[in-house]
This record gives C-alpha cells, sequence and structure tokens, in this order.
C-alpha cells in the first residue's frame, strides 16, 4: 500500500512538473505586452526592452526556466500586472480563494449528503415513486441550462423566503442560497451515478446468495450493496473537489461573491501572462492532486486492484 | 420399512411471471414430496422450471414472480403462503439453505471470505466475535480450505473457482440448515474440480445429517448423488422414482430422450442423439402432454388431455399415458431396452 502510494505519488509529480513546464513554454509565446499593463504604449522599444531584460525575460530559456523553479519552491508565484498590478499572486488568490472554498466544500458536503442517499433510495425503489421522482430531477437538472434555475431561485427563492440577492460576507443568510444552487447539479449528478452503481450491485449473485443466507434486505443493502457502490463512487470524490475550488463562474457573479470563480478567464482576457501562469499552475496540481487521491482511495476500498503487480496494475 | 417422514412436501404448485406484459406460467401444477434426509436430483433441461421451483422453497422469486396457487408444506407450515420478510428470514438460511451455480460472482468481492461465511455464522448459530470466528474457520476446514486460519482474512479474488465454490457452501453450511438446495453447483467448474466438490457435498450431507437437493441438467452427477430422481419437464414433473428405477427403467418418453441423449449410450460411429424441437411457450396454456409435440411416438390423446401420474412401483410412478391400461404398446427406443435389460439381469443376479 504505502509502496503503491509513493510510486502514484512520484508518478503525479511527474507528470505535474511536465505540466508546469508546457505552461512557463507556452506562456513565453504569448504576446509580450502582457508584462507591461496599461503602461504598454506609453513606453517606446527600448525602455519595454530594459523592463522585459529586467523580469529576466530575456535570459535564455533554460535559465528563466531555472529561475521559475527556484520561485515556485520558494512559495513566490510572482506579481499581478495587469489584475491588480504589482500585488503578490500569492496575495490575490489568498483574498479569493476562501470564498471559493467556503462554498465549494458547503456545496459538495450537501450534494453529498442528498444525492448519495437520493440514488440509494432511488435504487431501491426501481421503478416505484421515488425512483421517478429522483428521475424527474436529474432530467430536469441535466437538461435545462443552469442559467435558468439560477435565476429562478434567485428572483423568486429570495422573494418568498426573504433572502438577501446579493452576497454579503457579514449576513450568514445570504450565503444559503449560493450554496444551495451550486449543490444543485452535482446532487443529481451524485444521485445519477448512486442510482447506476447501486442497481448494478444488486442485480449481482453475491445479492441473492446474501439473500439465501438470511439477511435482512435492509442488512444486504447496507452492508454489501451499498458498500461496494460507493467505492466506484469515490473516484468523483477528488473530481469534485477540485471545481470547488476553481469555484463557479455563474453562480459567483450572480451573487457577487468575490471568489475564484471567473478568474482564469477574466486574466486570460486581460493577457496578465504571471497570473494566467499562476492559476494554470495551481488548478492542474490540485488537479493531478485529486486524481491521485482518487488512485489512492479506490485502492483502499477495493482490495481487487492488485498493488504488487508491475504492469498494468491501477 | 417404516415409510420415511417427510421434509418437504409442494402440492399443486403453480408460479406465474410477469414479463413484457404477458403472464407466463412457469411451474405448473407441480407436487412433489421431500423425505427427510435423502438426496433427491431435479433434472431437466433448461428452462425447465428447476431453479424457479427450488427458489419458490425460499422466497427467493424474482420480483416479476408469485405463487399463484398450491402449498409448499415444511413443518406443518404453507410457506407457500408467506407475504413478509419476517416470515421468510425463519426460513432462509436458517431452515433452508442454498448453493449457487456460479462461484465467481456468487461472493462479495470487497469482503473477506472468513466475514462472508462468519455472517451467517453469527445469524443463525448465536455466536458472537471470537466464538463465531473459531466456528467459522472450522467450518473452513470442513469443506476443504487448506490453512483456512489465514485464509479467513483473503478476499475472493485471491481463490480459485473450486476453492470459491467450498466458500459458498461455506456459508450455506455456515446457516446450520436441515435442507440444502444446491442449485447446478458443478456447473461452472472443470470436471476434475467437479468430482471434488460433489465428494464433499456427499460428506458434508453425511455429517451434519443434510436432506439436499441437487438441480442438474447433467446426468453423471445425478448418478453420482441422487437417492432419487426428479425429472422436470415444462414446469412439471413428468416421472419420479429411485434413482435406479429412473435410470434403468425410465417410463416417460421424455425421460427416455433424456436418456438417449447421453453419449455413453451412443453407438459408436453414428451420431449422437439430441431431442427434436423446442420446449413448448410457456405464454401459452399447454394441452396435454407437454412433451407430445416433440414425441414421436405421442398418442393422440397426448395432445388432448393431461396425463396423470401413473405408478410404476410404490416409488416409482410418471406421468404419461402410455402407462394407462388401454393405451397401445409403445416400445421404447432401443438405448433404453439395453438399459431395461442391465436392470433385469440385476434384479436377478
Amino acid at each position: 500500500m504505502l509502496k503503491y502510494s509513493i510510486k502514484r505519488l512520484l508518478q503525479s509529480l511527474v507528470t505535474l512538473f511536465i505540466i508546469i513546464t508546457i505552461v512557463f513554454l507556452l506562456m513565453r509565446l504569448m504576446p509580450e505586452e502582457g508584462y507591461f499593463g496599461d503602461e504598454f504604449d506609453k513606453l517606446d522599444v527600448a525602455q519595454r526592452e530594459a523592463i522585459l531584460a529586467s523580469m529576466g525575460l530575456r535570459d535564455p530559456i533554460h535559465i528563466q526556466l531555472g529561475n521559475f523553479y527556484k520561485d515556485l519552491f520558494s512559495g513566490d508565484l510572482g506579481t499581478s500586472i495587469i489584475y491588480r498590478p504589482k500585488v503578490p499572486i500569492t496575495e490575490i488568490i489568498a483574498d479569493k480563494l476562501p470564498y471559493s472554498l467556503y462554498f465549494g466544500l458547503v456545496a459538495m458536503g450537501i450534494s453529498l449528503l442528498a444525492g448519495i442517499p437520493l440514488g440509494a433510495l432511488m435504487a431501491r425503489s426501481k421503478n416505484k415513486l421515488w425512483d421517478k421522482l429522483g428521475t424527474g430531477y436529474i432530467v430536469f437538472i441535466n437538461a435545462v441550462p443552469a442559467a435558468v434555475y439560477f435565476l429562478f431561485l434567485q428572483l423568486y427563492v429570495t422573494d418568498i423566503f426573504k433572502l438577501p440577492i446579493l452576497f454579503r460576507p457579514d449576513k450568514p443568510v445570504s450565503w444559503i442560497l449560493p450554496a444551495i444552487s451550486m449543490a444543485l447539479g452535482s446532487t443529481a449528478h451524485y444521485a445519477m451515478w448512486m442510482r447506476r452503481y447501486m442497481v448494478d450491485e444488486i442485480n449481482k449473485d453475491y445479492v441473492r446468495l446474501a439473500r439465501a443466507k438470511g439477511l435482512r434486505n435492509q442488512t444486504i443493502m447496507l452492508k454489501h450493496v451499498f458498500r461496494n457502490a460507493f467505492v466506484p463512487m469515490a473516484q468523483y470524490l477528488p473530481t469534485s473537489l477540485l471545481f470547488t475550488i476553481a469555484g463557479s463562474i455563474y453562480i459567483e457573479s450572480l451573487y457577487s461573491i468575490p471568489g475564484m470563480g471567473g478568474l482564469l478567464v477574466d486574466v486570460i482576457q486581460r493577457q496578465d501572462n504571471s497570473l494566467v501562469q499562476a492559476l494554470v499552475l495551481i488548478f492542474s496540481s490540485i488537479g493531478i492532486f485529486g486524481l491521485f487521491l482518487g488512485d489512492i482511495l479506490m485502492a483502499i476500498f477495493d482490495p481487487r486492484i492488485n498493488l504488487q503487480k508491475k504492469e498494468g496494475a491501477r | 420399512m417404516a415409510s420415511p417422514k417427510i421434509k418437504l412436501s409442494i402440492r399443486d404448485l403453480v408460479i406465474k411471471f410477469k414479463l413484457r406484459g404477458q403472464v407466463l406460467t412457469a411451474i405448473r401444477e407441480a407436487s412433489l414430496d421431500i423425505y427427510e434426509g435423502e438426496s433427491l436430483a431435479i433434472v431437466g433441461e433448461s428452462g425447465s422450471g428447476k431453479s424457479v421451483f427450488t427458489k419458490s422453497f425460499m422466497g427467493l422469486l424474482d420480483g416479476n414472480g408469485w405463487i399463484d396457487s398450491g402449498s409448499i408444506t415444511y413443518e406443518g407450515e404453507d410457506i407457500a403462503r408467506f407475504k413478509t420478510e419476517k416470515e421468510w428470514l425463519k426460513i432462509r438460511g436458517k431452515k433452508i439453505a442454498m448453493v449457487f451455480q456460479d462461484p465467481m460472482t456468487s461472493l462479495n468481492p470487497l469482503k473477506t471470505v472468513g466475514k462472508q461465511v462468519q455472517e451467517a455464522v453469527e445469524l443463525h448459530q448465536g455466536l458472537k466475535k471470537e466464538e463465531a470466528k473459531r466456528l467459522t474457520i472450522e467450518i473452513l476446514d470442513d469443506v476443504g480450505i487448506p490453512d483456512s486460519e489465514s485464509r479467513y482474512k483473503q478476499f475472493p479474488h485471491e481463490f480459485s473457482g473450486g476453492m470459491r465454490q467450498r466458500v459458498v457452501i461455506a456459508i450455506a453450511i455456515a446457516c446450520n440448515p436441515h435442507l440444502l438446495i444446491c442449485d447446478e453447483p458443478t456447473t461452472a467448474l472443470d470436471v476434475t474440480i467437479q468430482a471434488q466438490i460433489l465428494n464433499l457435498l456427499k460428506n458434508l450431507k453425511e455429517k451434519y445429517s443434510l436432506t439436499t437437493i441437487y438441480i442438474t441438467h447433467d446426468l453423471g452427477v445425478v448418478a453420482n448423488v441422487a437417492d432419487r430422481i426428479a425429472v422436470m419437464y415444462a414446469g412439471d414433473i413428468v416421472e419420479i422414482g429411485n434413482s435406479e428405477e429412473v435410470f434403468y427403467n425410465a417410463q416417460h418418453p421424455y425421460t427416455w430422450a433424456l436418456l438417449s441423449s447421453l453419449p455413453q449410450l451412443g453407438v459408436k460411429g453414428e451420431p449422437l442423439h439430441s431431442i427434436k424441437g423446442t420446449p413448448p411457450n410457456l405464454f401459452y396454456e399447454v394441452k396435454g402432454d407437454a412433451f407430445a409435440p416433440r414425441n414421436p411416438k405421442a398418442l393422440k390423446i397426448d395432445f388432448v388431455e393431461k396425463p396423470p401420474y401413473f405408478e410404476v412401483s410404490p416409488t416409482h410412478k410418471a406421468k404419461t399415458w402410455i402407462l394407462d391400461p388401454r393405451a397401445p404398446k409403445v416400445d421404447p427406443p432401443a438405448s433404453i431396452k439395453i438399459l431395461r435389460d442391465q436392470w433385469g439381469g440385476r434384479k436377478n443376479a
């Protein structure tokens, strides 16, 4: 187990290294005005060259890469250029991340707590009322563009329950709706997969044997079916974690939450090169970490995943 | 000889299934007595209703199936009328246990083998933790799993097919049942392992004084283990008798056809015998003898009226009009004649 984890971790680090290097190299191909902000037009060519040289961007590429990694390991992601000029990127992220993280985690919690029991309930009452209601909900969420029901919630639910329309950090009630809105989609997602895996498991022979053994249906569901169906669900958890950190563009702009949502799109449009680079780096590390975590979780839950075999084992 | 005690008595059982809006009659008024301590084999081709028949003894019919009429009497109680899970829990495992066909899928892949057996031990023998574990390991020993103490902690994927079937049997034994139903226990195993598993089942039957029912389409298995044989066709038992009677003195044309299909009875150089046609469509009501359309020697009445049981000996009866005193004499196929001659020789010897 430990050996497998370490091996998987090393693989992840290699992947991360490759991604970071590629992103860094790609960023060098971006138009250079991204390093100047508003001052670009005011500067002549010699001044621009001087600034670029002072930023180390005229050094040979391998030196630049080396410097970049050196800064990275000391926790320095550089400073923003256009988005919030001269502010360290770590500071910008530290400002915004808590909001996204908070809403993301709460939404994830809600959707896990609601979606997985819902899926289990649907599987147990397959083709009966609960299953049909649940399916209706899942189809609705998947078929109707999120914008529609997000807006609907904001418009009417705030009215009915007298909730504030916009987010205010000092008013906890204003935190409710965004979190719930964010949870709607992933609840449907979890419910759908949980139902599917449960139905898969219920039809397996070992469930029949467990019944023949004289186990109560409830015990079978809980100790055999639910547990086994949850194993493939484990692989979704880390990815969901990633989404919580990336933030929801739509919800955050709808309720004007100062989170991470849309930050990446924003800084790409405004060509804030160093910030783009830092964000891609952060997101991809979290993504890779998520996959790593997913694999480890699967290995913990499923004894069939052979950790000793050298080839093809994963 | 005192007549043996009846363990389970099935009378005129009708089981129906709803399938794609249509109703299918899987078991058509089948009756059967199972005696205490005996080993009965139910033989028949795929789809004849063998599995459905025995599943109904444990309330394990699929959700779209139900017992339409008839009774299943176990220790004086008609279990065919059971509706709730609570009622069935008195029977399942506790009284009747089952060994399933495919050991590769019958075990929960994410639970250790020991835990799965122990679950049954704790449930039915009222033991807790350490004691239960000790008994579990004992049972694993009993079913011939070597090194049971360390095997206890392993997962099903670490076992071979034959070993897994031993575990499945261990689970059934751990329930401490009176009646053990083995639903094609060796079909998924290779031949050498088949013999081992059959031997194991025979030994366990003695050790735990079980009554056993084998469901199989493999007549080799039957010859090996059964005291009595019930031949099932299209949801009804068409012939039943002691093993020797059914093997050597078969009366029903379907039993003839089954036996003639044994490669051992074929003549070298000639093509193997096979039964022409397909079983009747159970979505429609079957008229007369269900086997008549596939029986080249069928009588006219076979198509009109369902034959009752005719007694061949006190222990042997068959549902075929051939046995009616008024019926014309129908010659069995050559291979059946050979069997009868052999039996006659044995009887006289």
